[in-house]
């Protein structure tokens, strides 16, 4: 049986709400495709910007990995495995799974499976191996890169429903979930134990552990605690041709495991080895005590210099996360926890650890404060203000809604040393642009969250917003950081690898994606620079953002 | 006559690699000992970036003088490059507290048998642009390629550290021991039990705690409180590896460190209690054959990398009669 109906559409065009892009849900073959940039001609006549999505398009079209639909006797196999109601091809329903949230880009799968064990997502995943059809996972979709985007269509594999703790082990701290666990539902679990699975993103009453998992997922406390691939030990794992294996330690196992370190490469491989199933996670001991400060400064550049002040005193904080002055206005606005409305910077500053030396600690670090001019240090007094305070920074995305219709997430890294000239760089950018660009970050880490504001009813607000993000990037690479300290690269930042690494770097990536996926159809388009062919468009790419 | 290289710069080893491979000559050493520069070393930042022939105790003598180190601990460090750290994953005592090296290195380049140079990862902290393929080469055994340059995220030297000791116990007795610890508030960066003399039926089980000054004080006096009377050293790291024979690993649930070492006999071992982490001198067990799934993808990950065969195979030899990766 042929998975796809006999019918070839040539060329459905329709208008994606937010931009006017045309969303290509089937196209021609090689033989077409003189008609086809032709039709894309007349698009960028009538259409004012190009979206990335377009040369992508072009992209998968030229190497011959064409978005065609599923056939019905397809779609018919894939709903007696897992059962009709958990297999979604239209509708609103489907909408659902058009992009994540990085929503600049959007493209629908063409089937939504949404498994209950994981001996039903090999058997889809075996389905997709003999049909030839790429096949995504998701958990929630939190992403930000648009990792999770389906850019030539497939089947969206959904770990939404293999969501439970299946097994705590107390005395050796481990707890095994399944993939789709929600990460803050690990520390529920095991609350009132002295215990919790320390990475914690931002995302964390959301997003799940398998996308935690590819993406080698951060969050405020990995400044002292590390980041998923610290905490992480092992999983279940789907490889694509659908067999099931365990990589790393097992449920019951030691933690030296003989051979290669599989874990650890699929660990931030976003999705594109295989399907992680369940989880083994370590759990880390509940600190003591905490003191947790929020330090008021006049100047981003002052905030920063006790951030490496605070670094070169020897001492490691539990988190140091900065707010800048817009940020602060909008997080105030929307929770009204106190923060001052005319501050340069908020930095907030949390120790952690045994109770006995936290003292002193946390003297030091307030005389650090105010030896960079901070006006104000204040001590969270109730475990119940510490809580609150945290609220207001990991909701502070949140808080965008009320400065902008649309913001896009910048995820950047420099040495922690340069802080304060990639902020001024941003500042410089947001001039340029005429955008704001409130900043709220993991200071401790160097890892900075520009959030360019844009409108994107407004084609040049989008246009703009695309290049100030991608300037931000390029200087952080140039000050000797990265392009992405836990978004991913996605098809986002797609541009940013060749300028981060060499060919040679690339290939050996390459090398190993082939190794896990030789077909190449796990999550495929993502995280590479595209070959000589797909250069071809770039340019074109390039003027559109 | 095996080849033997000892190249001056990486550049040089490259060429060797790709001329090996080229000729599909095994290798049978490699000298990185030339390559032992600091590359760059920002104390601001605790990151590191050095070349892989440089010694452990070279660069934590170097990182000591700004208050820093890199946390790990294998014995013998002043002979010890970072490429042999890194190949062999090591670690020593002080895994307790702060893990392996995986947990500490931020880039890794490696100069692969086709003679291109690799790098992955980058130089800042938090880093998760390309896959981690950092991972895949440490502990490969160098069987993948050879390590060149390495960045490491570094801690501050701790204010304080201290070692206590509960010598001579039974074997029993040091089980108890390590499940009131694992019970109490206590954050040890070092849990070690070992017998280094088989004609003393007693274990030693050796706690270590580091940190600021009040926090040390305070973990000791309750570690004293549960049992933990004698002032310890770890000098039962470099006696047990000094020591003449070949030692086993043996990798457990931490709770079964001591099940464990029962059928060891009077065997001299040091075990990691915290990890369950076992070395030991007893009979070799035969080791478990890694499951076929994850083997499978690791011989086709050695024959990608290493097509020629020039670096040494540690995957056990596919079973007689079986179809080639
Ligand atoms: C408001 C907000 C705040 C955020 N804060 C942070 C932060 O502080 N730190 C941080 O690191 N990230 C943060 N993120 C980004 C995002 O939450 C993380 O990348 C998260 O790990 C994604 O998890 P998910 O379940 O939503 O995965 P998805 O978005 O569904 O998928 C992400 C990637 O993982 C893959 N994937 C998902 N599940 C599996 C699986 N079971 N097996 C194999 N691959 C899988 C997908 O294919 C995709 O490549 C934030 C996002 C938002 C919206």
């Amino acid at each position: 049986m042929h998975p796809y109906g006999a019918a070839r559409p040539i060329l459905h065009k329709k208008w994606t709400a937010h931009s006017g892009a045309p969303r290509l849900l089937g196209l021609p073959g090689r033989d077409g495709l003189i008609e086809l940039i032709g039709r894309i001609r007349r698009i960028g006549k009538t259409v004012p910007s190009t979206k990335p999505t377009l040369s992508r398009y072009l992209f998968a079209c030229m190497t011959n990995d064409q978005p065609t639909p599923l056939s019905p006797a397809a779609i018919a196999a894939l709903r007696e495995l897992v059962g009709a109601e958990n297999v979604i091809v239209g509708g609103d329903e489907l909408l659902v799974y058009e992009c994540d949230a990085y929503t600049i880009e959007k493209q629908l799968p063409h089937a939504v499976v949404l498994p209950k064990n994981t001996a039903e997502v090999a058997a889809v995943v075996r389905l997709c191996a003999k049909w030839g059809v790429p096949f995504i996972p998701r958990g929630a979709g939190t992403s930000l890169s648009g990792t999770v985007l389906a850019v030539t269509g497939g089947v969206m594999i959904a770990l939404t429903r293999m969501n439970r703790v299946l097994e705590v082990d107390y005395r050796n701290r481990r707890a095994l979930v399944e993939a789709g666990c929600v990460n803050a539902w690990i520390t529920q679990a095991v609350k009132g134990r002295g215990l919790y699975y320390a990475p914690d993103p931002s995302s964390q009453s959301a997003c799940t552990i398998g996308g935690n998992v590819a993406t080698n997922s951060g969050g405020p406390h990995t400044l002292k605690y590390g980041v998923t691939t610290n905490h992480v030990l092992g999983f279940e794992f789907v490889l694509p041709d659908g067999e099931v294996c365990w990589l790393g330690t097992r449920p019951d196992g030691g933690e030296e495991v003989d051979g290669y370190d599989l874990r650890g490469v699929v660990i931030g491989s976003e999705g594109m080895f295989g399907i992680v199933t369940r989880v083994l996670v370590q759990l880390t001991r509940a600190p003591q005590s905490f003191k947790t400060m929020m330090g008021v400064f006049e100047s981003v550049d002052a905030a920063s210099q006790t951030v490496s002040d605070i670094i070169a005193a020897g001492i490691v904080p539990g988190a140091m996360e900065m707010m800048d002055q817009l940020i602060t206005q909008a997080v105030e606005a929307a929770y009204h926890f106190g923060f001052p409305l005319d501050a340069g910077a908020v930095l907030i500053i949390e120790l952690d650890g045994l109770a006995a030396g936290l003292e002193r600690q946390a003297d030091r670090v307030q005389e650090i404060c105010r030896q960079n001019g901070a006006r104000e240090v204040r001590l969270a007094r109730t475990e119940a203000e510490r809580l609150e305070l945290w609220k207001c920074r990991k909701r502070a995305f949140g808080a965008i809604g009320r400065l902008s219709p649309n913001f896009l997430t910048q995820d950047g890294v420099v040495p922690r040393s340069q802080l304060p000239a990639i902020m001024r760089y941003i500042r410089a950018c947001s001039e340029r642009h005429g955008l704001r660009i409130p900043n709220v970050f993991h200071a401790g880490d160097g890892n900075i969250h520009p959030l360019i504001l844009y409108d994107e009813r407004e084609p040049d607000q989008v246009r703009r917003a695309l290049l100030a993000g991608h300037e931000i990037l390029e200087q952080c690479i140039a000050l000797g950081g990265s392009a992405s300290g836990e978004h991913g690269i996605g098809v986002e930042k797609i541009d940013f690898m060749a300028r981060q690494f060499s060919p040679d770097d690339l290939a050996a990536m390459r090398t190993v994606r082939r190794v896990f996926d030789p077909a190449q159809r796990c999550n495929p388009h993502k995280m590479f620079p595209g070959s000589k062919r797909c250069a071809d468009f770039a340019p074109r790419k390039q003027a559109a953002a | 006559m095996p080849l033997k290289l000892k190249p001056a710069h990486r550049q040089e080893l490259a060429a060797a690699l790709a001329a090996a491979t080229a000729r599909g000559e095994a290798i049978a050493e490699v000298d990185v000992s030339a390559l032992n520069r600091v590359i760059e070393h920002q104390p601001s930042d605790q990151t590191v970036t050095v070349e892989a022939g440089l010694t452990l105790g070279a660069l934590q003598e170097l990182l000591a003088r700004h208050g820093q180190w890199l946390p790990v601990d294998p014995a013998h460090a002043t002979r010890l490059t970072l490429r042999e750290l890194i190949d062999a994953n090591l670690s020593g005592p002080r895994r307790c507290g702060h893990g392996t090296i995986r947990d500490h290195v931020l880039g890794l380049t490696v100069a692969l048998a086709d003679g291109t140079l690799a790098r992955s990862g980058g130089r800042v902290v938090k880093n998760v642009a390309g896959y981690d393929l950092a991972k895949l080469f440490i502990g490969a055994a160098g069987s993948l390629g050879v390590v060149t340059e390495v960045t490491f995220k570094l801690k501050p030297l701790p204010q304080a550290e201290e070692f206590l000791a509960a010598p001579g116990a039974t074997l029993e007795a040091a089980a108890q021991l390590l499940e009131a610890v694992a019970g109490s508030a206590l954050t040890p960066v070092v849990l070690d039990l070992h017998r280094l003399d088989p004609a003393t039926p007693g274990v030693t089980v050796v706690a270590g705690f580091a940190g600021a000054r009040e926090d040390v004080a305070w973990e000791t006096a309750r570690a004293r409180a549960l049992g933990f009377t004698a002032v310890g050293d770890l000098g039962h790291e470099p006696a047990f590896w000094s020591a003449p024979g070949a030692a086993h690993r043996l990798s457990v649930l931490p709770a079964l460190v001591a099940p464990a070492l029962r059928p060891l006999g009077a065997a001299t071992f040091v075990a990691r209690a915290g990890n369950g982490v076992i070395y030991h001198r007893g009979p070799a067990a035969a080791p478990a054959p890694p499951a076929p799934g994850p083997l499978a993808v690791m011989r086709r990950l050695k024959a990608a990398f290493d097509p020629a065969g020039i670096f040494p195979n540690p995957l056990p030899p596919p079973a007689p009669g079986a179809p080639p990766v």
